[in-house]
Parts: structure tokens; C-alpha cells; sequence
């Protein structure tokens, strides 16, 4: 009956890695066996077409590409544990070093993304939740419907064609480090953070509602008003803790679409992050650039989720043991 | 119990209020605004500190929404429609939200069935009661503490300490009733009201829960509403019994007259059942224990 | 199911515009204007009598254009939706079938799929295998399926659960049978209403994957593709994203909109408005008499 803390947040990482630890096992497989099979080859990139077959044979065997399957899979997933993510076919820069930089960009984006998910989300949600079933429930569930169904590459367009062209108010591309201050840096991220954020925005202040206003039925909440505490901290201290949690699993789940958004947005948005740099590097055949990409951003989702569920679990123990 | 039970007929309407009276109920009816039905004809009662009445009932007779008529929290969309409830002398029905607030717990306090579900899931135990006398009871962080653990001794739990950091899920059914009572008494409320307290408890459970009530009841000064199907139950504590039946006031009157004197056909049912079967029967009756939330869930 | 949902407005909206969508996606090529290749000095016009919504930066009609990349857009949007139902639906079925190896596989795969950043796989996918638009499709329609394979497991297992197909169980019955006479009732609501959301969804990634210019190349019209060209003109001509922009919205949002009737058709939501309206109805009479 007795449980110690310690056991309790073991489980609640234990639970988690053994989802997590086969998508990451399964997604970096999917990664090499894509590469694997697009038949893509070093040598057309570095000889052109016209190369002879003894010419493509000898730089595949240099690349090691003429090994078995097997043993280029385990030799890749080693390399992969020790950050290495091999080299470009392209200009033979090492993968992860060059990755490293432009994931600052795209994280960047991403987190700011994120941030405005997480409160504007969290925000109308509560008040959908706190005014339910009135013209403020219904105004919000309109918003939150017609932003989800915006894609983010026309929402983008938008307001770069707003913003950045016709109202001359902010960047409409490029990007600067933080180093070089905090204004000028949100000021090139905030419209692609914008763009990325609305579909979690809508899904988080959906689900928040949902789970609010379910919450809100539950016996406790009942209990809490006849021990004569007051709306709010009823609201604050026993509905949106216990309500939380789908939005915050949401958060989990939206995740991978703010880093797979980043393809569309920084294109539009001039920059040079990792999105970028995907599309060009598998238009080419990189296939060692790709497959950097992939695993690093399927580690990234693995990572995320897994803090996901332990700040579930610290924040509503119940709700994570799915009670 | 040491007080000479006060027989208030249903009929009578006149009011009039007598200073030890903590809770008077005329003629007070409820309606289903979604069905546009009424579900409860006319209950009056009246209570005085230190006096226990029961009110008894099946499925759907409109007890379970007496009470929380009573407490102020009925459903949405089911009201008060006609009649009056007055809590220490002032009327319900005047009460703002913020009045209700000052009332619960300083006042009138409750327990009910399914003790797990009205706890927090997420919270200690302890800290659901600390809550209470902190924001409430305006005691500092380190007072409400110690003061939470006196009131989970006085309620008989064991290991009091242990008991307030342990989380709903981690205590049993009996125990997280005596919580429930701890929390429900902890601002010294005039009224209490237990809606069906015992019933999804064991037996021996059940009886001990039941002590509790009578013991606290005596103690405190409480003025104690009774809810239950089980007439036995009530027999044990009450001085005063009101049936309950579909909504109407099927007989009232002190619990020996109702016992061994039944006047209506319905009630004599009731006790011939008890008598034939005895107190088992009624405990094994565990089907009618999701009665109170099914009639909230009807909206 | 089907008269019920007709009877619905916001079905018939939806239905009527898809509907215009798909006259434009069949008889579009024929109906433009101009030839959407052929450019002309007239570049970037404001729309005018000749060319209703103007020119793009080679001089090219561009509702010419848009008429012309309809059967592209929508016909690949509807093979991803195709795909992914048959990818999704029919392992999710088996998996309450087949035992709890295939089962536990499946949920795995499963999970990784969802895991993925979606477009960054889907860029990758299509580009590496050949950046050609059935590569494209092949490859979205694997990463949607996991929508058809958790719906189609989910109401399988409400139906296996059930006791009258442990009745049809013991009486003999086998799987294939059970699976057609009493699974696919169950299961075709929550499909139809999860193929509606895909379609949506499948041609917000296709037009994504015009929009950067995988799968197809320009000069080929694409809605997302237009979007693209008219994106590095913005100084010039700011709303001439307007018109791709609007012709994809409105499909996407009539797709949902379908979704969403069908699922009030299907009866799952909607009780609780019709049973609030009642309950005000009954307490004004209650007040006033």
C-alpha cells in the first residue's frame, strides 16, 4: 500500500522509456532503411553520371557501402551512441557538427513556438473551461477550430505578407543568435514561431477545456465546495491540476509537428535550420545528411516526451496512472 | 440523543423558529428544470445542536438532493422550487456565492458515499486537511500541520503522521471516510450531514464509522443529518426519522414511535423487511450504493 | 446514417463545395482560360477582365494555373487517404485477431510512426526514393495511417468485447466471418469520419510538399506550388497568395466540416445542446405560470 517517492519517479520514467525506447530503436531502423533503400550512391554525387562502374565500386568500398547490411546497420548505430553521424556525401563535413548549429534555429523556433502554444493554449482553454457553455465557451471553440485548420505554410505566407511586407513592422527572413540580443532575436522568430504554434494552441485549449470541464464534475471538486473553499482555489489548486493532463500529453504529441513545421516555415522564413537544410541534402541523395536529421530529430522527440511525462506525473499522480 | 426529539409534521408550515434550531426545512420542494418534473414534494424538518435525524429512502427518493439542497450544491439545472431552508437562522435562498463559501465548512459540513472519489487524487490526504484550516481556518502552514494531525487522531486513525502524507489511493475505504469526517469537522461546523457515510463500507467498518458519529455528535455539539437506505442504520443513532419515498414524506415522527408504531403501509414494509431479515440483509444490498451519484448524473 | 446526415446544413455545405471541387479537379485542365505553362510579358497583372485573378511573375493566368494543378492536388490527396486506409484499417483490425505477437509489433510500429516530426520523414522520404509525386503519396499515406489503425483497432475491440460475437465465437463462427458481419458496422462510422479529417489533412502535406518543391517540379501547377512562386513576389503583388491559399482552405475546410457532421450524424455529440435549450424552455414555462 505504502509507496516511496523514489519508486514513484523511477516508474514514472520506467513507464515512458519502454514506449520510448522502441520508436527510437524502430525510428533510427526506418531512418537507415530508408537510406538503404533509395539506392542513392556517393559516388554519383562525386563523379557525375558518366562515372564507370570500377570508379562507383571503388568509392563505395572507401564510404564502406559494399558491406553487408547487417554489419553497416550495427556500425551506424554505434557511431550514432558516440555523436558521430558520419559524413556529408555531399562536402564530407562531418553531419553533426553542421546539424548542431542549425538545430539552434530550429529549436529556437520550436521552443518560441512552444511558449506561445503553452499560454495562449492554456489561456483559452481556461476560460472556455471557466465560462462553459456560454457565448465565451462557444467564441473560443470557433477560434481554436478555425486556427487549427489553417496549415502553417498559409498562415506563414500570411504574415510575412502582413507583417514583413505591408505593415514593414518586423524581419520577413533570416536569423540572428541570441547573442546579438534578445529583441533583435524573437523579432526574426516570433512570425515563424506564430505560424508553427497554431495548431497547438488549438489542440492544447481544447483538450485543456475538455479535461477542465470533466474535472470539474468530479465528486472531489464537490468535496472542496462543501469544505467551503472558494472558486478559485478550488479552480487553481483542484480542477487544473487534475484537468491538466490531456493538454500536457497533448503537448507530448504535438511536439513532432512543431519540429517537422520547421521544413515549411523556415523555407518561407529564410532560415537556415535544420528544415532547410532536410530538404536540400535529400533533394541531392545526402543520404548521411538526411539520416542525421531524422535521428537527431527523432531523439529529440524521445527526449521531450519523456520530460513530458515526468512533469505529469510530479504534477498529477493520478492522472498519470491513468486513474 | 439527550435531547427530547421534536416531532414537526409535514403539513405544519407555520414557521416558527426556536434559537437552538440549526436547520429548519418547510415545506421545501425541487425541481428537474431539464425533465420539468419535481422530484421532491415537501420536506420540512427541523434540528437542534446536539439532535440526529435520519432520513430514509431508496434509490431516487429524493434524499440524497435534500441534502444538497441543504449544502447548497444541487446539480445544474435542478433548483429549489418552492418552500424555505433556513441554516442558523438565515434563509437559503438569500445566500449569495460568496455567503455559501463563508457557510460551508464554518457551519455545515458533510460526508458522503464513495469517500475515495471526494478527495483529491493528486493531493495528500494531510494537505487536503490543512487546506481547509489554513485558507479557512487561518492558521499558518506549521499550526495547520499539527492541528491536521490532532483532528486525524481525534477521528481514531492510526499513525496519524503516516496517514497525512499518504495519497487517496494508498488508504482504505473505512480510513478515507474517517479523513472525510476529520476535513468535514475541522472549522467546528454546527450541522453535519453523512449522505448514505457507510454504506459502501464493511460491516464491522460501517459500525465503527457509525460510533464515530455518535461519539463526535456528543462531543461537539454536532446536529446530525443521517441519510441512508438502510433503516437499521439510522435506528442506531437517530431521534428523529422522516421516510422518504419517490419524493414524498411518507411518515416522521421519533425514531421508537416509527420503529414500533408504523402508521403507513410503506413504512411498516420497510421495518417488517428489517426485522425479517436483519441488519445483514440490508449490508448486502451493495446495488443501491452508486444511488446518490446516479442522481446527480441524471442531468 | 446517410439521410440523417443530409439533413444536417453544415453537411450539405460541405458536400456542395467538395462537390464544386470535384467538377474543378475533373473538367479543370479543359476549363482554364490560358495555357498554364505559357508565359507572357503581362507579368504579375492585378486580376482584370482578361485574367481574372492576374498574372504570375512569367505572365502566366492564374486561375488558369489553379484550374489546371486541381486534378494533381486532389487527386494525390485522395490516394494518400486511400493509402492510409488501407495501411491503417486493416492491420488495426487484425491486431485484435491475430494474436498478441502481430499485436504488439504493430502497436510498436504504430507508436514510432506517431513519434516521427511528420513533414521532416515525409520530405525525406519522398526525396530520397525518387522525388517523384507517387513516392510522395506512398509516403504520406504510410505516415497518416496510424489515424485509420488506432480508430479501426478501437472499435474492433468494443466489438470483440461484446457478448454476442463471443456468442457467434462459440457457436463456431469464423474469424472472417465475424470480422464482415458484425465488425465492419461498427468500425465504418469512426472510419468515415477519420477519412474526412485525412483528406483534409493529406492535402495540407501535399500542398506543404509542392510548396517546397518535392514530389513535383515546377513549371507542373500545384495549389502549393503556386504558393511557393508567389511567395518570393510578395513586395510586388502581397495578396496574390490569396487565391491558392483560399481554393486549398475551403477544400480543407469542407472536408472537416464533413467530418464533423458525420460525426453528429453518427449520433455521438450534439444531445446535451438540444437537451440545455429544452431545460431553459421548460423552466421559463415553470416561472411564468
Amino acid at each position: 500500500m505504502r509507496r516511496s517517492r523514489g519508486r514513484r519517479l523511477a516508474v514514472s520514467i520506467g513507464k515512458p522509456l519502454a514506449v520510448f525506447v522502441p520508436v527510437f530503436l524502430l525510428g533510427t531502423f526506418f531512418t537507415f532503411l530508408l537510406g538503404h533503400l533509395s539506392g542513392r550512391s556517393p559516388a554519383y554525387i562525386q563523379l557525375g553520371d558518366a562515372a564507370t562502374p570500377e570508379a562507383v565500386a571503388a568509392v563505395e568500398h572507401e564510404w564502406g557501402l559494399d558491406r553487408p547490411f547487417g554489419v553497416q546497420y550495427v556500425d551506424w548505430l554505434g557511431d550514432i551512441f558516440r555523436f558521430d553521424l558520419g559524413e556529408s556525401w555531399f562536402n564530407g563535413h562531418s553531419v553533426a557538427e553542421v546539424l548542431l548549429d542549425r538545430a539552434v534555429i530550429t529549436l529556437s523556433a520550436a521552443g518560441v513556438a512552444l511558449v506561445i502554444g503553452v499560454v495562449a493554449g492554456f489561456a483559452l482553454g481556461a476560460l472556455a473551461a471557466r465560462f462553459h457553455a456560454t457565448w465565451v465557451d462557444r467564441a473560443v471553440t470557433g477560434f481554436t477550430t478555425t486556427i487549427s485548420v489553417l496549415p502553417p505554410f498559409v498562415v506563414g505566407i500570411a504574415l510575412v505578407a502582413v507583417f514583413a511586407v505591408s505593415l514593414d513592422l518586423l524581419p520577413a527572413a533570416g536569423y540572428v543568435p541570441i547573442e546579438a540580443g534578445l529583441g533583435p532575436w524573437l523579432s526574426h522568430l516570433i512570425l515563424p514561431a506564430i505560424a508553427l504554434s497554431f495548431d497547438t494552441v488549438a489542440d492544447v485549449a481544447r483538450q485543456l477545456r475538455d479535461g477542465l470541464v470533466s474535472t470539474k464534475r468530479e465528486n472531489y471538486v464537490t468535496g472542496a465546495l462543501v469544505r467551503g473553499l472558494g472558486p478559485r482555489r478550488i479552480f487553481f489548486v483542484h480542477v487544473l491540476r487534475n484537468g491538466v493532463g490531456p493538454a500536457l500529453a497533448v503537448l507530448g504529441l504535438k511536439f513532432p509537428a512543431l519540429l517537422g513545421g520547421a521544413v515549411v516555415t523556415e523555407a518561407i522564413f529564410g532560415l537556415s535550420g535544420y528544415g532547410v537544410f532536410a530538404t536540400q541534402a535529400a533533394i541531392r541523395g545526402d543520404v548521411p545528411a538526411v539520416q542525421g536529421v531524422l535521428v537527431v530529430s527523432v531523439v529529440l522527440v524521445v527526449l521531450f516526451n519523456l520530460v513530458v511525462n515526468v512533469v505529469l506525473n510530479r504534477l498529477a499522480p493520478a492522472a498519470a496512472r491513468g486513474v | 440523543m439527550t435531547q427530547a426529539p421534536v416531532v414537526t409534521p409535514a403539513a405544519e408550515t407555520v414557521a416558527e423558529t426556536h434559537p437552538e434550531d440549526v436547520l429548519v426545512l418547510e415545506d421545501v420542494r425541487i425541481h428537474d428544470d431539464l425533465s420539468d418534473t419535481e422530484l421532491v414534494h415537501g420536506v420540512s424538518l427541523r434540528l437542534r445542536r446536539g439532535q440526529v435525524v435520519g432520513i430514509v429512502g431508496e434509490s431516487g427518493s429524493g434524499k440524497s438532493l435534500t441534502c444538497r439542497a441543504v449544502l447548497g450544491i444541487l446539480p445544474e439545472l435542478i433548483e429549489v422550487s418552492g418552500g424555505s431552508i433556513t441554516l442558523l437562522g438565515r434563509d437559503a435562498a438569500t445566500l449569495t456565492r460568496r455567503d455559501w463559501t463563508a457557510l460551508r465548512g464554518a457551519a455545515i459540513g458533510a460526508v458522503f458515499q464513495d469517500p475515495a472519489s471526494y478527495l483529491n487524487p493528486s493531493i495528500t490526504v494531510g494537505k487536503q486537511l490543512q487546506e481547509v484550516l489554513r485558507v479557512r481556518g487561518g492558521l499558518s502552514r506549521k499550526d495547520a500541520h499539527r492541528r491536521a494531525v490532532e483532528l486525524f487522531d481525534s477521528v481514531h486513525l492510526r499513525d496519524p503522521e503516516q496517514v497525512y502524507r499518504q495519497y487517496v489511493h494508498e488508504l482504505s475505504g473505512g480510513m478515507l471516510q474517517r479523513v472525510l469526517i476529520a476535513i468535514a469537522i475541522s472549522l467546528d461546523p454546527d450541522i453535519l450531514i453523512a449522505d448514505e457515510a457507510t454504506t459502501a463500507l464493511d460491516a464491522t467498518v460501517q459500525a465503527e464509522i457509525l460510533d464515530l458519529l455518535a461519539e463526535l455528535t456528543e462531543r461537539l455539539g454536532l446536529a446530525l443529518v443521517l441519510v441512508s437506505h438502510d433503516l437499521a442504520v439510522v435506528a442506531q443513532l437517530c431521534d428523529e426519522v422522516l421516510v422518504l419515498r419517490d419524493g414524498h414524506v411518507v411518515e416522521q415522527g421519533p425514531t421508537a414511535r416509527i420503529l414500533h408504531d408504523p402508521q403507513e403501509a410503506y413504512t411498516r414494509l420497510l421495518v417488517a423487511e428489517h426485522e425479517q431479515y436483519g441488519l445483514e440483509r440490508y449490508l448486502g444490498t451493495t446495488a443501491d450504493a452508486v444511488l446518490p451519484t446516479e442522481e446527480l448524473n441524471r442531468v | 446514417m446517410i439521410k440523417v446526415l443530409l439533413r444536417l446544413p453544415s453537411a450539405r455545405i460541405a458536400i456542395g463545395v467538395l462537390l464544386v471541387i470535384a467538377v474543378i479537379t475533373l473538367f479543370g485542365p479543359v476549363l482554364a482560360p490560358y495555357d498554364p505553362l505559357q508565359g507572357s510579358d503581362l507579368t504579375l497583372a492585378p486580376p482584370s477582365a482578361q485574367h481574372w485573378l492576374g498574372t504570375d511573375y512569367t505572365g502566366r493566368d492564374v486561375l488558369s494555373r489553379i484550374l489546371a494543378g486541381a486534378p494533381l492536388s486532389i487527386v494525390s490527396t485522395l490516394e494518400v487517404a486511400g493509402i492510409a486506409l488501407v495501411l491503417g484499417t486493416i492491420p488495426g483490425i487484425l491486431s485484435v485477431y491475430l494474436g498478441s505477437i502481430f499485436e504488439w509489433v504493430s502497436l510498436r510500429l504504430i507508436d514510432t510512426l506517431v513519434a516521427l516530426p511528420f513533414l521532416v520523414f515525409a520530405v525525406a522520404m519522398t526525396a530520397l526514393l525518387g522525388n517523384g509525386i507517387t513516392q510522395a503519396m506512398i509516403a504520406v499515406g504510410l505516415l497518416v495511417a496510424p489515424l485509420f489503425y488506432r480508430v479501426a483497432r478501437a472499435a474492433t475491440l468494443t466489438v470483440a468485447q461484446s457478448q454476442y460475437v463471443e456468442a457467434a465465437v462459440l457457436a463456431g463462427a469464423s474469424t472472417g466471418w465475424i470480422v464482415r458481419r458484425h465488425v465492419w458496422a461498427k468500425v465504418l462510422p469512426p472510419i468515415a469520419i477519420t477519412l474526412a479529417t485525412t483528406l483534409g489533412l493529406g492535402l495540407v502535406v501535399i500542398s506543404s510538399l509542392t510548396f517546397l518543391g518535392i514530389g513535383v517540379q515546377p513549371p507542373t501547377p500545384t495549389w502549393g506550388g503556386i504558393l511557393a512562386s508567389d511567395l518570393d513576389y510578395l513586395p510586388q503583388k502581397a495578396y496574390a497568395p490569396v487565391f491558392p491559399a483560399v481554393i486549398i482552405l475551403v477544400t480543407v475546410l469542407a472536408f472537416n466540416m464533413l467530418a464533423d457532421a458525420i460525426r453528429d450524424a453518427a449520433g455521438q455529440s450534439g444531445r446535451v445542446l438540444v437537451g440545455a435549450r429544452a431545460a431553459k424552455a421548460n423552466r421559463a414555462r415553470r416561472v411564468a405560470a
